[in-house]
Formats: C-alpha cells, sequence, structure tokens
C-alpha cells in the first residue's frame, strides 16, 4: 500500500512538469506578443521595452523557463500588471475559495443524480425508465453549459424572479458580513449570521445545478454500465438463489462494488468540472478563479493569466493523485 | 512416405463465395451487412445521418435559406419571435391611387398635399425626412414633380384617421402595428406601403430580431457555417496528428511510448477548454488559431485508442505470421494494423466534432477565438446575455442551435459504437 502510493506521488512529478512546460510553451513560445497586444496602438516601442524588461522577457528563454518553474512550485507569481498591481497570489486566494464553494456542492448534486438515476436504470434495465436515462444522459451531454446556465436565469430569476441570477451574496447584506475563510457559507456559520446565510444559499442554486446537472450525464452512464455489470457476477447470482430481495441485492451488492470505477472517474471529471466552472462563474458573475482568468485575458494581464493557468494544471494532478490514493484505499487490488 | 493431399469433401459449401467477400468487407460495408438493421441503434444513425446532413447543406449554402444576410440590419430592435415590426405605414383611403410616398409628388404650382400624423410620434420625423430624401432624388428629374407634403399634427390616432376619412387630408402615416389594431374599425381605409418604401416586414421575424435590429433566424443559419467549419476542421487536425502517433507508439513500445504517453496523458487530464482559452489568448482571435486551440486538446483522444488498439492487435496470430513471412513493419502497420483501428476513429470522430463545437461555442461565449463581426452561436449567446431581461429569444435560439447540431454527431457515434462494439451492446 504505502509503495503505491509512494509511486504515485512519484509519477506526478513528471506530470506536473510536462504540464508547466505545455503552458510555458503556450505563453512564452507560441507566436504573439503579449506586451504589445495589452498596451495596443497607444505603446510606445520605448514602453514596449520597459514591461519587457520588468517581465523579464529579454531574458533566454532557458532562464525563462527555470522562474516559471521555481514560481509555480512556490507559488510566488509576482505582481499583476493592472489595477493595483497586488501580488498575484493574493488576488488567488480571494477567488479561490468562491471556486471551491461551487465546486464542492455541484460535484454532490452530480453524485447524487448520477447514482440514484444511474442505480435506477440498470436495476429496470431496458424498460422505458432505462431508456429516458439513456437519454437524459446523451442530451445533457449536449448541452452548452453557459446555455443551461441562461435557461435557469430566465425561468427563475427573470420569469418567476424568485431566484437572484449573480453574485455570490445580496451586496447589502455582504457588507455585514465578516470573511475569514472567503467561502461565504462557512464565514455565515461561523458568525452565526443567518439572512447571511439565506442569501448565500439563494444565490448558491443556480450554478450550482447547472454545473450539477452537466456533470451528472456521465455519472449516470458510468454508474449505470458498472452497475448492470455487477449484477452480472456470480456473487449476485448466487444472493438472488438465496432468495435475497432484488432492491437489497442492487443498492446493497451491487452498487457499492459498482461504486469503484466511479470513484477513478471523478478523477477525470476534474477537466470537465474545472473548464464548466469557468463558463459558469462567467454566466453567473461569480468571482472565482475562472471569471478571474477571463476577466484578466481580457485586460491582458499576461502574469495573471500565466499563473492561473499553471495553479489549474498544478490542481488536476494534485486531485487526480487524490483520487488514485483513495481508489487504491477502496479497491486492495489496485497495485502497481 | 506418401503425401496426402488435402482433400475437401464432396458435398462442402463453396468456400470462394464468402471468403472473396470478407476480403472486401471494409468499412461502409460492415455497417451495411450487420445483423442489427432493425434495432434502435440503426435508428439513431439514421436519423442523426439525416440531422448531420441537413446541417451540412445549411451550412454549405446558408443563403438558401436564411431570409436575410447575416450582419444586414433588417428591422427593428428587440422584436419578439413573430411580433409585427412598428413600421411608418401610409393609410390611404380605400379609393385612393396612391400607394408610395413618391405617388404624393406633384407639380411645383400645386398645392402641397396634406399629410396626417400624430404628434409626439417619431413618425412625423421619419416622414420629414423620408419626403425630404425622395424629393432631392426626383427634383431633378424630367416631369418637374416635387414631393413637399403639408405635414398636420393631430393629437390622437383617432384624429388623424378621421381626417383622411374627412378629406382633409390625402394620407396619414402611423406606426403599422397600430393600424393593425384599428384596420378594423376604418373600413373606408387601407394600408398602403411604408414610407420608407423598404422589403415589407410584415409578417415579422420568425425567431425575432437582436439588439442592433438582426434577424435572429438568419444569423443562427448562417452560423452554422463556423460551427461546422471549426468543429470538422479541428477533428480532422486532431485526428491526422492523433492517428499516426498512437500507431507509432503503440506499435514500437519502449521508453519512446512512454515518453509520449506520458506527455499524451497529461495534455488529456489538463481541462481542455482553460487551454484552449490560453492559446487562443495568446495567438489572437482567428478561425484558424480556434482550429488549432482546439486541434491541440483532441490529440491526446485519437493517441489513446489507437495505441491501445494497436497494442493488442499486435499480438495477434496473424501479425506474427505476416512478420514471420518477412512482412516490414510499415507494411505490418499499414495492412494488418491500421484497418482494425478504422472503426473506433470512426466513433471517436463523430463524437469529437461534437466536443469541438460545443467547446468553440465555449470560447466564443467568453469573447475568445473568433472575430466579434462573425455570425457565430456563442457570440449571439454572449450578446443575448446582457439583455436577458428583455429578449429571451436573443439567448434561447442559438443555444438550441448548438444542442441540435452537438446531439446529431453525439447520436451518431452513439450508434456507431453500439454496431461496431458488439460486446458493449450486451451490457
Amino acid at each position: 500500500m504505502r509503495r503505491y502510493i509512494l509511486t504515485r506521488i512519484v509519477l506526478t512529478l513528471p506530470m506536473v512538469f510536462i504540464l508547466a512546460t505545455l503552458v510555458f510553451f503556450v505563453m512564452h513560445i507560441l507566436p504573439g506578443d503579449p506586451v504589445r497586444s495589452a498596451l495596443g496602438p497607444k505603446g510606445t516601442p520605448e514602453m514596449v521595452a520597459r514591461i519587457r524588461e520588468q517581465l523579464g522577457l529579454n531574458e533566454p528563454v532557458i532562464v525563462q523557463y527555470g522562474k516559471f518553474l521555481v514560481s509555480m512550485v512556490t507559488l510566488r507569481f509576482g505582481n499583476s500588471l493592472v489595477l493595483g498591481h497586488r501580488p498575484i497570489i493574493d488576488e488567488m486566494s480571494e477567488r479561490f475559495p468562491a471556486t471551491l464553494e461551487l465546486v464542492i456542492p455541484a460535484s454532490i448534486v452530480a453524485l447524487l443524480i448520477g447514482i440514484l438515476g444511474g442505480t435506477f436504470a440498470a436495476s429496470r434495465r431496458k424498460r422505458p425508465i432505462d431508456y429516458a436515462w439513456r437519454i437524459y444522459s446523451v442530451f445533457i451531454y449536449s448541452l452548452p453549459i453557459f446555455w443551461l446556465g441562461l435557461m435557469l436565469q430566465l425561468f427563475f430569476g427573470v420569469r418567476l424572479n424568485i431566484l437572484p441570477i449573480s453574485g455570490r451574496i445580496d451586496p447589502v447584506i455582504g457588507t455585514t458580513l465578516k470573511s475569514v475563510t472567503n467561502m461565504y457559507i462557512i464565514d455565515a456559520l461561523i458568525s452565526g449570521n443567518w439572512p447571511a446565510l439565506w442569501s448565500v444559499l439563494q444565490h448558491l442554486i443556480l450554478p450550482t445545478f447547472t454545473l450539477g446537472l452537466i456533470l451528472s450525464g456521465v455519472f449516470v452512464r458510468m454508474t449505470r454500465i458498472n452497475v448492470i455489470e455487477t449484477l452480472q457476477a456470480d456473487y449476485i447470482a448466487a444472493g438472488r438463489a438465496r432468495g435475497i430481495r432484488e432492491r437489497v441485492l442492487v443498492y446493497g451488492h451491487a452498487l457499492k462494488n459498482a461504486m469503484i470505477p466511479v470513484i477513478t472517474l471523478i478523477g477525470l471529471q476534474v477537466a470537465i468540472l474545472l473548464a464548466g466552472a469557468v463558463l459558469t462563474e462567467t454566466v453567473f458573475s461569480w468571482p472565482g478563479m475562472g471569471r478571474y482568468l477571463v476577466e484578466r485575458i481580457s485586460t491582458r494581464d499576461y502574469t495573471a493569466v500565466q499563473s492561473v493557468i499553471a495553479v489549474f494544471a498544478l490542481l488536476v494532478a494534485l486531485i487526480s493523485l487524490a483520487v488514485d490514493i483513495i481508489y487504491s484505499l477502496v479497491d486492495p487490488r489496485v497495485r502497481y | 512416405m506418401t503425401i496426402i493431399k488435402e482433400q475437401r469433401p464432396e458435398n462442402a459449401p463453396e468456400a470462394e463465395g464468402w471468403e472473396s467477400e470478407l476480403e472486401r468487407v471494409g468499412f461502409v460495408r460492415r455497417i451495411l451487412m450487420s445483423r442489427r438493421w432493425y434495432g434502435a441503434d440503426w435508428w439513431f444513425v439514421a436519423i442523426a445521418s439525416v440531422m448531420v446532413v441537413a446541417f451540412i447543406v445549411i451550412a454549405l449554402v446558408p443563403g438558401w435559406f436564411a431570409p436575410y444576410a447575416p450582419d444586414a440590419i433588417v428591422g427593428s430592435r428587440f422584436l419578439a419571435p413573430g411580433e409585427h415590426p412598428a413600421v411608418p405605414v401610409l393609410i390611404v383611403p380605400v379609393d385612393s391611387t396612391v400607394n408610395d410616398l413618391k405617388d404624393l409628388a406633384v407639380a411645383p404650382d400645386q398645392p402641397r398635399p396634406p399629410v396626417a400624423v400624430v404628434q409626439g410620434v417619431p413618425t412625423g420625423g421619419a416622414l420629414n425626412e423620408q419626403a425630404k430624401a425622395i424629393d432631392d432624388q426626383i427634383k431633378n428629374e424630367p416631369g418637374g414633380l416635387r414631393l413637399r407634403p403639408q405635414i398636420d399634427r393631430y393629437p390622437t390616432i383617432e384624429k388623424a384617421l378621421q381626417a383622411v376619412v374627412d378629406g382633409t387630408d390625402v394620407a396619414a402615416v402611423i406606426q403599422s402595428t397600430e393600424w393593425e389594431k384599428l384596420a378594423q374599425q376604418y373600413p373606408m381605409l387601407r394600408e398602403g406601403h411604408t414610407i420608407t418604401g423598404e422589403i415589407s416586414t410584415a409578417g415579422g421575424f420568425l425567431l425575432g430580431t437582436n439588439d442592433i435590429g438582426q434577424d435572429v433566424l438568419s444569423r443562427l443559419l448562417w452560423g452554422t457555417r463556423i460551427a461546422l467549419i471549426v468543429g470538422f476542421s479541428s477533428s480532422i487536425v486532431a485526428l491526422v496528428l492523433g492517428v499516426p502517433l498512437g500507431l507509432f507508439a503503440g506499435f514500437i513500445g519502449g521508453p519512446m511510448d512512454r515518453l509520449l504517453s506520458l506527455v499524451m496523458d497529461s495534455l488529456y487530464a489538463f481541462p481542455g477548454l482553460i487551454l484552449a482559452i490560453a492559446i487562443t489568448a495568446v495567438l489572437g482571435p482567428s478561425v484558424l488559431n480556434v482550429i488549432v486551440a482546439i486541434a491541440v486538446l483532441y490529440i491526446p483522444t485519437y493517441y489513446r485508442i489507437v495505441r491501445g488498439q494497436t497494442l493488442s492487435v499486435k499480438e495477434e496470430v496473424y501479425v506474427e505470421a505476416a512478420r514471420s513471412i518477412g512482412a516490414r513493419s510499415r507494411e505490418i502497420l499499414q495492412r494488418y494494423i491500421f484497418p482494425n483501428v478504422i472503426p473506433s476513429v470512426a466513433i471517436i470522430f463523430s463524437v469529437n466534432v461534437a466536443d469541438a463545437i460545443l467547446t468553440g461555442a465555449g470560447l466564443s461565449f467568453l469573447g475568445l477565438g473568433l472575430p466579434p463581426t462573425i455570425a457565430d452561436w456563442g457570440i449571439d449567446v454572449a450578446r443575448g446575455q446582457r439583455f436577458i431581461q428583455t429578449g429571451w429569444w436573443m439567448i434561447t435560439y442559438p443555444g438550441l442551435a448548438i444542442i441540435a447540431v452537438v446531439l446529431a454527431f453525439t447520436l451518431m457515434g452513439e450508434g456507431l459504437t453500439e454496431i461496431f462494439n458488439p460486446k458493449l451492446r450486451e451490457r
């Protein structure tokens, strides 16, 4: 067990390295001058030269690459090019909790729908309800996430006018909330600020369901296939022969084992989750990492863009590491 | 020692028939020869194919279907689907010979024709402007007619119309939407042309107009083109790069394979949209850059599948046999391994086009990638978002178009999977 985990950690390093190289390649080697485009037509050659000097873009590529790798390991990304020139890591530490607050509930929604729907479909295989769930997962797969978000806004926000369509908290109530962790739910809970908690939850519903529904399609599909496969195993047949009720077999015996591959899937879904978060945050004006990225692209804040993407790369590597370790704990058969 | 000649039993069926048939079995034939013609999956593929063909036709010649050019301003802003645009029209007595504003032109010595308008409504201004434009045009023409209507302003629409009924004025100019409501009450009046003389848009716009008065339907149909260009081109580029890499890595194995796989796996794990955002942000907006950015994301998809299949096919007896009779590596790859990966590549390609269209739409929704002048669904949705309180149709319809196209390609992939992978079907 320990050996597996160690091997897995060691194997994560090349992945981080490759992703970092990829980000560096995209940001530094591809044609296109970030400084010139940041300054626009107004930029004089002297200004361009000065900012290039400031960013260290005049140094040899290999030196830039080394500095970039160091900044990624130490998380010291330097200062923003625009608006007050704050350290980027400070700005990100404000945005990151917002993304977490969106991504965690969304994953829970996706898992709940996926596991329940998938198991239900599998237990009624080839009946209409099974086909309905299959169509659901194909249809969900074809939905543009930003469009789903807008449709929910149109219906619940504009037509029924019962839910807010943008932001994390009502701006008036927001001033009463003291932020400690920047995850507003936790902040509201520890300070006992119930109106704030209510407002936060209201703001959370639409973005959570947008992201959660989009993710749920894949989970329904995978759970269904795995449960069907598990239901064909010998021990299920044995249980059936002993007269154990079908429901107990499906939800008690089969589901537990069918869940193991689904855990791996969660790791693979991180990519979809993060990409979906970028779009969801844009649609709902949710001040998280994704919106930060898009904002900084439009203000041409080159350093910030590069740093956010590097952080996303780190996240992907760490989460896939975590998932694999959990997998090895759940399923003792996994070994290198 | 006697050599036993291999003998075929007398009553054995002719072997040549199926042997030769098997040799000719190719990609298309395998679809046609499948025993599963009657299954639901064939319906998937059939419906999806019809949809795909329809979209391709629309993308090739959007002009045949779209009523207007995508960037032409054809009506008022924010017209709901089917809502009639408010255009100033001429209202004249039933027996009048006047149809157009031009018909009101008279010789300079004649009295100026009086025209009724409603106070405080922009029709008066529009009438003045239009009359002046027409007057400038006709004053140098032979005949010497001038168009200088005398404008009478009335406090209400009813009074203006009554003046025409009474004969005080030769015509009235009111908004067409207002006239529709009142037409029943004035049987002695009829609607002439719009005073601007433009194409009649009395039928309204099927899907409404956007914030600057472009036809949503036309933009939607023209948008098919860019969606399919991005979807197909990026998938083809990814295929052309990913398949040979996968074949190569799977076939030679060793450290080269491990290195390549590590790179591809890292790329695969990275959130595609975010990488595409980075690439387009650096490269700048253009269709070609979007295609490049999306193609990069999908290379690993082809690579992984093709490599996996190559690994398993490589161990087959017939590959070993080919090698034992001295076939070169290139030949083995080309004739024995490559044909085996074609079906899976076809499946991935279909799903991939769908994915690429979604990613492309996401990019342009964020305002990255495509130049903003292009008629694109993602751009249109982003534009509609700013007017979510007023114009639901500006968001809804482009989104439905994305779903339809993506669904068509996804269903095609689904159906093909079931047909080519009989093992999966049993699940």
